[in-house]
């Protein structure tokens, strides 16, 4: 019983809340890093790395934050590891910090961390808090790469810079650009919907309701839908 | 003149060629969340231009004359993210207690943009591109006002998408995005746009 | 006391962070550190393999080049310089590795607003040039703006290469050199001087000088340069047969004046002939209109449909003293060359009898005749004005 629990809280993120396509969160990351493979995998596995990291020790010091001041907290946790994070890419891998640029440290404000700071990390043991971390942080990878994959082959021709017979000649830019973000990020969505026949994301219309951070934003939303969000 | 230059091209530039959110992707999340009606979009889009300048006039100073001259650096995110936060909070007291129309109609938007990204972004941008104090503050202008500017245009491409038929599955979100995607395509005719007005 | 309690945890919590922060940074900015001089050094190495090491210079110190940006010297002797020019459109970032021995190890563009590409590959061609050699490397037609340009700043890398290495270049320009060597023979004139278009007959003066605020004139003779006062008295330190001869040219200069004469009797004067003024001395001077490419080329490429303008004095005995561009419409870079006193000085002294031996423009036949032509009625003119048959 207890084994299959843990075993849900893993994969609840991998699929059933998968934080890009499901829960609609850190989607400024998704959409400026997803047009590489590289890049992308490098943002998902430091994201995750954070992720995992901040739920740890959010979930260790549960008792010893005060309420009033949890967010403040949960922001330096996660900003601290964020820049520890960072600058391990910097000294070891100075070409994926080159790639990441400033959106690197904006891990900070991803909404995936914070909101699972909020929703998970704050009420559960460390246990599962880094079960969560690493569910949610494998999640947002998977999807990332899903996203880079379609926009990287048939933006540029490559895939993760090995260039790909036939559709090298034929690469439409629009796709690695910022529209096609966007267009390949909506169609995506609309996919998955199809699939789970619109259960996954019933009606779920993209507002404060649909973020858990909405909680953090004490008052930002109107106090009903943080409830429903949550 | 060259100052003026530099400035009027670092302003334009940043609304409309690097646009924060249909370019760089940043602060997509009050974007798509809090666009469906004008008076939202502009309220918002104030509000995160505000919180920009001020951000900006605190912590350039802070990473010039403290975390350079310390060493500190390293601390850049963690110190901007919780000045961020701590003037955001200070401006909601501010205003209730000073000015209790305008928190009324400002207020709701203001502690969602703690979690901005463009807000982080902006200012650490500011340092990382090596402007000066009044290129730093103009840059934020420019990108707090390109932000309004998307919001805006945005409210109206989006209260005709809410009001036309869209397949079952694309409803909500996805076409939503998928307009984003135009409206972002629309400006990339304004690249190249600043380089010659200024070459 | 909750109030407080919330106080202590944040600055727990913020120390905490902070400790850690500053570990981690302990151990990776070295790291970062050495990666980033890597990285530059390997920058540095695309434009000079064998370099080896570099160290970026304080240029400061040195009165370089104006297009020079940043040095490095590398370690075996050679040196690496940043350079900002201006190439069609747009300014130019280059780089270019120098060698110990001053030859060009490579040089490339690290950013441009060019159009056509040739900034490119255009380095490529400049390896192995030195100092010596460097004006003669062939630019691109069709590209000569951006070519030239880049060859410019090669060249300035090459002088500051010289400099950087204890040696002394001449880095002015032609105007600079003369007005250095104008202002050192008569620094009363404050460093403003305007040509004296030469009317009278000067003994061994190729070139008069006359300075803006009326103190004197400067007389060049051969290579030198000998001041006169307003008064024609020689300030400069010459021989004592120099000094009569130039004090008697500055006579001649002092007390020139010129009249206009009425040409509307002259039923036969050649049409090139616009004005024409006689000096005290019985000197003519002329005012010409010669027909270049404007008049005579093909409207398409130089529709600007005007004459040449130039001056010409000369004796009565029908000697051009001398000759000089005041206005020219031709095309650029090619008839121009019309107006460089290196094609019109080659006029002076001439003759009706040797007069045939001017050397023409290259690629500028139309301009050229048609100047020589405008030229070569001074003689019909003065013979005419003079009433010799």
């Amino acid at each position: 019983m207890k084994k299959t629990n843990y075993w849900k809280i893993l994969i609840t993120g991998l699929l059933k809340e998968n934080p890009v396509f499901v829960l609609i969160l850190g989607t400024c990351p998704t959409l400026a890093m997803s047009n590489s493979v590289t890049s992308a995998v490098g943002m998902g596995l430091a994201a995750t790395a954070v992720l995992i990291c901040s739920n740890a020790v959010i979930s260790l010091f549960r008792k010893f934050i005060p309420d009033a001041v949890r967010i403040p907290c949960y922001i330096v946790v996660i900003a601290g590891f964020v820049t520890l994070v960072e600058m391990f890419i910097h000294a070891y891998l100075p070409e994926l910090y080159k790639s990441l640029g400033v959106y690197l440290a904006l891990i900070t404000v991803n909404c995936i961390i914070l909101g699972r700071a909020e929703m998970f990390a704050g009420k559960n043991t460390v246990g599962k808090s880094v079960l969560d971390g690493i569910g949610m942080g494998i999640g947002f990878t998977l999807a990332l790469l899903a996203m880079a994959t379609v926009r990287e082959v048939i933006g540029a021709g490559t895939f993760a810079g090995i260039e790909i017979p036939f559709m090298i000649d034929h690469k439409i830019e629009f796709f690695v650009k910022a529209p096609g973000g966007l267009m390949v990020y909506g169609l995506l969505i609309a996919l998955v919907n199809v699939i789970t026949k619109g259960k996954a994301i019933k009606k779920k219309e993209f507002n404060c309701a649909g973020c858990p951070s909405a909680g953090v934003c004490n008052g930002g939303c109107k106090a009903n839908e943080v409830k429903e969000g949550e | 003149m060259d100052t003026f230059k530099t400035l009027a091209a670092i302003l334009l530039t940043s609304v409309l060629v690097n646009n924060y959110v249909l370019r760089q992707f940043l602060g997509i999340c009050p974007f798509l969340g809090v666009s469906k009606k004008l008076n939202q979009a502009v309220g918002m889009g104030v509000a995160v231009t505000f919180v920009m300048l001020l951000a900006t006039a605190v912590t350039w100073p802070i990473q010039m004359f403290v975390l350079n001259n310390l060493g500190l650096e390293y601390m850049q995110t963690i110190v901007f993210i919780l000045i961020i936060a701590a003037l955001v909070q200070f401006v909601e007291i501010f205003l209730k207690k000073f000015i209790p129309s305008l928190h009324k109609s400002l207020g709701v938007y203001l502690p969602l943009i703690t979690t901005n990204c463009a807000v982080l972004g902006v200012t650490i941008n500011n340092i990382k591109d090596s402007y000066g104090f009044g290129e730093s503050m103009v840059s934020s202008l420019g990108c707090g006002l390109g932000f309004m500017l998307a919001m805006v245009l945005f409210s109206g491409v989006r209260s005709r998408i809410d009001e036309s038929d869209i397949p079952e599955h694309f409803k909500g979100l996805p076409a939503t995005l998928i307009a984003a995607s135009f409206v972002s395509l629309a400006f990339y005719g304004f690249e190249g746009v600043v380089d010659n007005l200024f070459a | 006391m909750k109030y407080f309690k919330s106080v202590i945890a944040l600055t727990v919590i913020c120390a905490l962070v902070a400790v850690l922060l500053a570990l981690t940074n302990s151990i990776t900015a070295p790291i970062i550190e050495e990666n980033a001089s890597a990285a530059a050094n390997e920058a540095l190495l695309v434009v000079y393999p064998d370099g080896g090491d570099f160290t970026q210079l304080d240029i400061s110190t040195y009165e370089l080049p104006a297009t020079v940006t940043e040095a490095y010297s590398a370690s075996n002797g050679g040196y690496v310089i940043k350079l900002l020019t201006s190439g069609y459109g747009a300014n130019m970032v280059l780089m270019c590795g120098i060698d110990g021995n001053g030859t060009v190890t490579g040089a490339t563009c690290l950013s441009s607003g060019e159009t056509l590409g040739y900034e490119k590959t255009y380095g490529d061609s400049l390896k192995g040039k030195t100092v010596t050699d460097i004006d003669g490397a062939e630019t691109i037609s069709g590209a000569t703006m951006t070519t030239a340009g880049y060859k410019n700043a090669v060249k300035d890398a090459l002088n500051a290469t010289i400099i950087l290495g204890g040696g002394s270049v001449d880095i002015r320009s032609e105007e600079e050199i003369l007005n250095d060597n104008l202002s050192e023979a008569l620094p009363a004139a404050e460093g403003k001087f305007v040509s004296w278009f030469m009317v009278e007959e000067l003994e061994n003066v190729s070139a008069v000088y006359e300075a803006e605020n009326g103190t004197g004139y400067v007389l060049v003779s051969g290579e030198e340069f000998i001041a006169v006062d307003k008064s024609g008295a020689v300030l400069s330190t010459v021989s004592d047969d120099v000094k009569a001869t130039m004090e008697a040219n500055a006579q001649l200069i002092i007390n020139s004046s010129i009249e206009e004469i009425d040409i509307s009797g002259y039923a036969d004067m050649p049409s090139q002939v616009k004005k024409v003024y006689k000096t005290a001395s019985g000197n003519y001077v002329f005012e010409l209109g010669a027909n270049g490419f404007g008049i005579n080329g093909d409207h398409y490429y130089n529709p600007s449909g005007k004459q040449i303008e130039l001056k010409a004095s000369a004796t009565k005995d029908g000697k051009i003293i001398a000759v000089l561009t005041t206005a020219q419409y031709e095309t650029d870079g090619i008839g121009s060359v019309c107006a460089d006193a290196s094609f019109y000085t080659q006029f002076n002294g001439k003759t009706e009898a040797d007069y045939s031996d001017i050397e023409g423009i290259s690629g500028a036949t139309i301009t050229t005749n048609g100047y020589k032509t405008a030229v070569s009625k001074v003689f019909e003119a003065v013979k005419m004005l003079e009433g010799v048959a």
